[in-house]
């Protein structure tokens, strides 16, 4: 019986011939990733000194700490905390990415999602890895077993494969392919376990589309997403990768939990109602609805596939007077880039506010809702209070239905204007 | 080094499926630091008494994929200021189980609890022997035994209790491996 590629990645990391799924292991992870936030770097950077007399890292590449959040910083004290990392990270020699754009996106620009590696973080998020055969656990408080010892304590996850066939429709997008596997499979479907992308349609799919997908995963209650690396994610990777790793795959004998098939061309777009992202129904139950705010960006879109949808709603048109339209590319790189081809200027032109890279919109730190506003967003997340206040609320949508919302007022359905 | 003891009444058997902690104290409170004020507003949506009649050593039953969506640490530091010793769930959410576990919470998933109890019912863990007592209706029925890192986790009290053993284990191994002749 052959192995799945977190099997692969994972005996590698452990040091051990072959593991399977469900062992309890010690693994090494590749790298360690964070950003700075109030409670988690500032916590690990003390307790790895002062509980156990930490001075230095011993190996700084394993590293990679980034400032994403609190971009621009608002109070004083957000500074001191920025201030306290960029402290730390110099005095060990630690890579930091700051203002480079959100760090999952950013970490793949980087060269840490290496194809065959392990990786860990305290944010889900980092999932979005996953597209480059990368394997990225979120740890939550638990990452800083890897700030303290070499190794983080794990056992080994079972695998549920969906395969992907057919191609998405026109104004169906990644975000609509992720919300519909939460609503075929359930939203704890994947728990404790890897949701493995495969079948015909993955390599057709686009880099940005799969990031969305597997950065996504933690909402089927998955630990991560992966995929077995292609030659389009390769070429992609193996150029900008900080380790020299034979890049792994799937066994076609590999044994999964449950493998599940996806039509692609049977998707509509979807909209995720708060306060839940397990309530995902079809957009067309909710046209109409009024709305006061739109957000496009995140770790999860914010890319250039979906600055192109919203730029193609949005070219010659204008955001309706009382709406708020915040675009928020993911990464510098991407920002340039869409500079590049003119996206920009459209957007600025139909009246969107285009902000550079910052995960500050999705969490409510800034653009904050008051009660009774109702916004729609390509943010993580529609829990109560995300974006302001408790009484607000989010549905999430693809970035092609944001766009055409915030024409009209309402959820709109973008096709027409495609 | 023995697991902590789970043995006192269903304080609160949460139903819903994919169950949001944060409702728990609630999202507007969810900023609140102090835990005795924390605990003040718990259960107001669910039960205005739940902390009067709360005692030490409850424990809390819930659902399938408990833990779900974007948990916060402040829902289960007030349950524990009011003295519940650990959550029995059908299933859990990772990203909740991974949080409190690291606090030393025990978590428990037992598939059929919520069949098992009603409210009030004394119930208790037998870590031991893998099962959930209901001393109440003198039934039994098994949980699911934790992976090895949470089970020491826990005994441990949680994530740098359990860090710093396990770093003291890896020195004393390397002494040993140092000492010649053996």
């Amino acid at each position: 019986m052959g192995y799945t590629i977190t099997e692969k990645i994972l005996a590698r990391a452990a040091g051990l011939p072959a593991v399977r799924a469900g062992q309890d292991i010690k693994a090494k992870p590749d790298f360690v990733l964070a950003y700075d936030f109030p409670g988690y770097t500032d916590v690990y950077f003390k307790t790895m000194k002062e509980d156990f007399g930490i001075e230095r890292v011993a190996e700084p590449e394993r590293f990679g700490i980034f400032i994403d959040h609190m971009v621009p910083t608002a109070t004083a004290k957000e500074e001191e905390l920025h201030i306290n990392t960029r402290t730390w990270c110099a005095e060990n020699n630690v890579p930091l990415f700051e203002r480079h754009g959100i760090g999952h996106q950013v970490a793949a620009e980087v060269g840490y999602a290496t194809p065959g590696a392990f990786v860990v973080h305290f944010d889900g998020h980092v999932s979005q890895l996953g597209t480059f055969g990368t394997l990225a656990i979120g740890l939550r408080r638990n990452v800083m077993e890897a700030f303290v010892s070499d190794t983080v304590s794990i056992r080994v996850p079972d695998t549920v494969r969906v395969n992907l066939r057919g191609s998405l429709r026109p104004g169906v997008m990644a975000r609509d392919v992720f919300h519909h596997l939460v609503r075929r499979l359930g939203p704890s479907s994947c728990r404790f376990q890897v949701l493995e992308l495969g079948g015909p349609s993955v390599a057709a799919m686009s880099t940005e589309g799969l990031q969305t997908i597997t950065g996504l995963a933690m909402f089927t209650g998955a630990l991560t997403a992966i995929v077995n690396p292609d030659p389009v994610r390769l070429d992609y990777a193996l150029p900008r990768a900080r380790k020299k790793l034979k890049p792994v795959s799937s066994d076609p004998d590999a044994q999964y939990s449950a493998v599940h098939d996806i039509d692609l061309s049977d998707l509509e777009p979807i909209v995720v109602v708060p306060p839940t992202p397990a309530d995902t129904r079809d957009l067309t139950e909710f046209l109409g609805l009024e709305i006061n705010a739109g957000y496009l960006g995140s770790c999860a879109s914010g890319r250039l596939e979906d600055l192109r949808a919203a730029a193609k709603v949005l070219e010659g048109r204008r955001v309706k007077t009382g709406v708020s339209l915040h675009i928020v590319p993911t990464s510098q790189e991407l920002m340039a880039a869409a500079a590049r081809e003119g996206l920009v200027s459209t957007l600025v032109e139909a009246g969107a506010f285009v902000s550079s890279p910052s995960c500050d919109y999705c969490f409510g730190r800034i653009a904050t809702m008051t009660a009774g506003q109702r916004a729609v967003s390509t943010g993580t997340l529609n829990v109560r209070g995300r974006m302001g206040s408790p009484d607000s609320e989010i549905y999430l949508c693809n970035a092609a239905v944001v766009a055409a919302s915030a024409i009209e007022g309402r959820i709109a359905d973008p096709r027409p204007y495609l | 080094m023995t697991m902590p003891v789970m043995r006192g009444r269903v304080a609160f058997i949460f139903d819903e499926m994919n169950f949001d902690v944060d409702q728990i104290v609630g999202v507007k409170n969810i900023k609140i630091t102090d835990v005795a004020e924390l605990a003040q507003v718990a259960m107001q949506a669910y039960d205005p008494d739940f902390a009067k009649s709360v005692r030490p050593g409850d424990l809390l039953v819930g659902a399938d994929n408990f833990g779900y969506g974007h948990p916060h640490y402040p829902p289960m530091k007030a349950m524990r200021h009011l003295g519940v010793t650990g959550v029995i769930a059908e299933s859990f959410s990772p990203g909740y189980w991974r949080g409190e576990v690291s606090m030393g919470f025990p978590q428990v998933s037992c598939p059929g609890i919520l069949g098992f109890v009603r409210r009030w019912d004394e119930i208790e863990v037998d870590w031991a022997a893998g099962v959930v007592r209901n001393h109440t209706q003198g039934t039994e029925i098994p949980f699911e035994p934790l992976p090895q890192a949470d089970a020491e986790m826990i005994e441990a009290g949680g994530l740098v209790p359990f860090l710093k053993r396990q770093a003291a284990q890896q020195r004393e191994q390397k002494d040993h491996a140092h000492v010649p002749g053996i």
